[in-house]
């Protein structure tokens, strides 16, 4: 077997890359895949924290490249999905610990045994960046549709092409407010693909429900009735290779409005 | 004087704390008691020597509750000379019954005693007047239960109530031979994680004496990302913020919150303990065992001072159990 691996990478820090690397993850592990999430912000990790794992990291995958155990070893099992199982970034160490060799050797063994190897990608362009990048074959780009943003991504998927090994490269636009874009406060989904020119494969609005589900430790795929799950859960399909119609983001408005909302959702289902 | 108690006035006897150590640990668990809050806190030390850094930590933990400390009765010198310094008044030890002073501004002869077990039946009522006194603070404070999964502060409350409360009366010396009061709860704080060989390849296991070795001070908060580690002892005065790590080859007390990971024993000594007034460790490493924070446990994003209740973590019969009370054996 030989696994996709994709990293998940935006340039700009706090856009959204650790939760999305955790409910895709999450959502395709679910779907029955063998997933590997690795985090490569060393010194400033958080995808354990999403997944609510911290207290299970005994080994950190610089004790797997300074040889102080095996690989499998620091593969920490989801609590609730066995298929899942997540490589933690050091806490105490920085950038330099690691290099891209020895992810990509790292990548590269992993997909051996797993149908995804997904990393979480540090914010920025340098050494933490190229660790990530190495060895992934596929790339989603996370950005929000704010101009300096989509400036970082538009460097970063510039760096992505010019990778011989990335063969594909999408865009996630997270943190999409309907409202605002309807009052013309928001760049649109079409405005910002226009821009970037970079196929979309997923479009997650602003969820509240996002907030509370880091604080638990829980992502908030597993929430069946969040609408940012609900969108996760396509993204998921669409890495599937799946086609998922994009989900209509508007908020209802009134009473009625929700509960026509509500039919409609459950005819999608049907 | 007594006037001025009168106001707000809170008496805290610990006058047969043997030590420092001691002091601290029966202070921070009587003020945890919420009669304490806003008032004018008199402290009496006994024969203690204090010092003027040793008396300024203690001020500043009953700052820290939101009372001031108002008045020092003491016989030592050192201790007096300290409080001095610290604009502390000072006043002179008599054997006269205490006068204990109540919220609403009745001075009163008669005391009721107060346990700081949470179970404690004399709960103080409105108005009445309260005097803690030290020698009653040693008995457990949390008692055994069974409790497997689940760290439940209301199952531990009823269980404890059925304890006979002679139990709890149990002075520093008796202690020793009282161990089996003192049961552990370790079962549902921490589990312990199943990682095989976890001590680095030239360690050993051992069980030399953690007070024969040096210990390192360390005076400020650790935070996330920031690693201590030495060979003796680690003692931190403040908090380490999880995403911290501490790796002692001895004992490791932090005099504070400890959030993050704390490894006692490192080099393989199997008596070493971690201690904390509040532990809340993510991961509580001893020697050879790893033990990791039960899930179930609710930790407040923000921890109150008012809800510190040291503890102690060592192994016993291959486990990490932690007990809320310090032992001295
Ligand atoms: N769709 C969303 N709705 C609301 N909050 C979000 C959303 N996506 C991310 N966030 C919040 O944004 C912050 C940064 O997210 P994170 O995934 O850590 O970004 P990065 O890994 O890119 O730095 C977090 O506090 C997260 O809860
Ligand atoms: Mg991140």
């Amino acid at each position: 077997m030989a696994g996709r691996v994709i990293v998940i990478t935006s340039g700009k820090g706090g856009v959204g890359k650790t939760t999305t690397s955790a409910n895709i993850g999450t959502a395709l592990a679910k779907a029955g895949y063998k997933v590997v999430l690795i985090d490569t912000d060393l010194g400033l990790r958080n995808l354990d924290l999403l997944l609510g794992l911290e207290n299970r990291i005994v080994y950190t995958i610089v004790d797997v490249i300074e040889e102080r155990c095996k690989l499998r070893q620091a593969l920490v099992k989801d609590k609730k999905n066995p298929n899942l199982s997540l490589l933690a970034a050091a806490q105490t160490r920085d950038k330099s610990a690691v290099n891209a060799e020895q992810l990509k050797e790292i990548c590269d063994t992993l997909k051996e045994e797993n149908d995804f190897v997904l990393i979480d990608c540090p914010a920025g362009i340098e050494q933490g960046f190229q660790n990530a990048v190495a060895g992934a074959t596929e790339a989603i780009v996370v950005t929000t549709p704010e101009m300096s943003a989509i400036r970082d991504a538009d460097r970063i998927i510039g760096l992505l092409e010019a990778k011989e090994e990335i063969k594909s490269y999408k865009l996630l636009l997270n943190r999409v407010r309907p409202s605002l874009i309807k009052s013309n406060d928001m760049m649109s989904v079409d405005d910002v693909v226009e821009i970037l020119s970079c196929p979309l494969i997923g479009i997650i609005p602003e969820d509240t429900g996002i907030i509370t589900s880091t604080n638990k430790g829980e992502p908030i795929v597993n929430d069946e009735d969040a609408l940012a799950g609900k969108a996760y859960r396509n993204v998921a399909q669409r890495i599937l290779g799946e086609e998922v119609p994009f989900l209509d983001l508007d908020e209802p408005k009134g009473f009625m409005a929700k509960i026509k909302n509500a039919f409609a959702k459950l005819k999608a289902k049907v | 004087m007594e006037k001025v108690l009168a106001e707000n006035g809170f008496i805290i006897d610990l006058s047969d704390a043997k030590n420092t150590t001691q002091l601290v640990f029966e202070l921070s668990s009587i003020m945890e008691h919420p009669e304490v809050k806003g008032k004018n806190v008199r402290l009496k030390l006994g024969n203690l020597d204090l010092k003027q850094s040793q008396l300024l930590s203690i001020k500043a933990l009953i700052e820290s509750m939101d009372a001031t400390l108002a008045f020092i009765d003491t016989k030592s010198e050192q201790t007096e000379a300290s409080a001095v310094s610290l604009g502390i008044i000072v006043s002179e030890v008599t054997d006269e019954p205490a006068i204990v002073c109540s919220s609403d501004a009745d001075i009163k002869e008669e005391s009721v005693m107060v346990k700081t077990e949470p179970h404690s039946e004399s709960e103080p009522e409105e108005g009445k007047t309260v005097e803690v006194h030290a020698e009653e603070l040693t008995g457990p404070i949390e008692t055994a239960h069974d409790v497997e999964d689940v760290y439940d502060e209301e199952t531990t409350k009823e269980l404890s109530e059925i304890i006979p409360s002679e139990h709890f009366e149990a002075d520093f010396e008796s202690l020793a031979a009282n161990e089996g009061l003192i049961k552990p709860e370790e079962t549902s704080k921490y589990i312990l994680l199943d990682t095989g060989d976890v001590l680095p390849v030239d360690a050993e296991e051992n069980s030399i004496n953690t007070e024969t070795l040096p210990t390192l001070y360390i005076n400020q908060t650790l935070r996330s990302g920031q690693t201590v580690s030495y060979d003796g002892n680690i003692l931190i005065i403040g908090d380490a913020h999880p995403g911290s790590e501490i790796v002692a080859g001895g004992d490791i007390t932090v005099w504070g919150i400890l959030g993050g990971i704390a490894h006692a024993g490192s080099q393989g000594n199997v008596t070493s303990k971690v201690r904390a007034l509040k532990l809340n460790a993510i991961q509580l490493r001893i020697a050879g065992l790893y033990a990791r924070r039960n899930d179930t446990l609710n930790v407040p994003y923000v921890q109150k001072t008012n809800e510190f209740t040291p503890e102690e973590a060592q192994i016993e019969d291959g486990k990490i159990v932690i007990y809320k009370k310090l032992r001295r054996d």
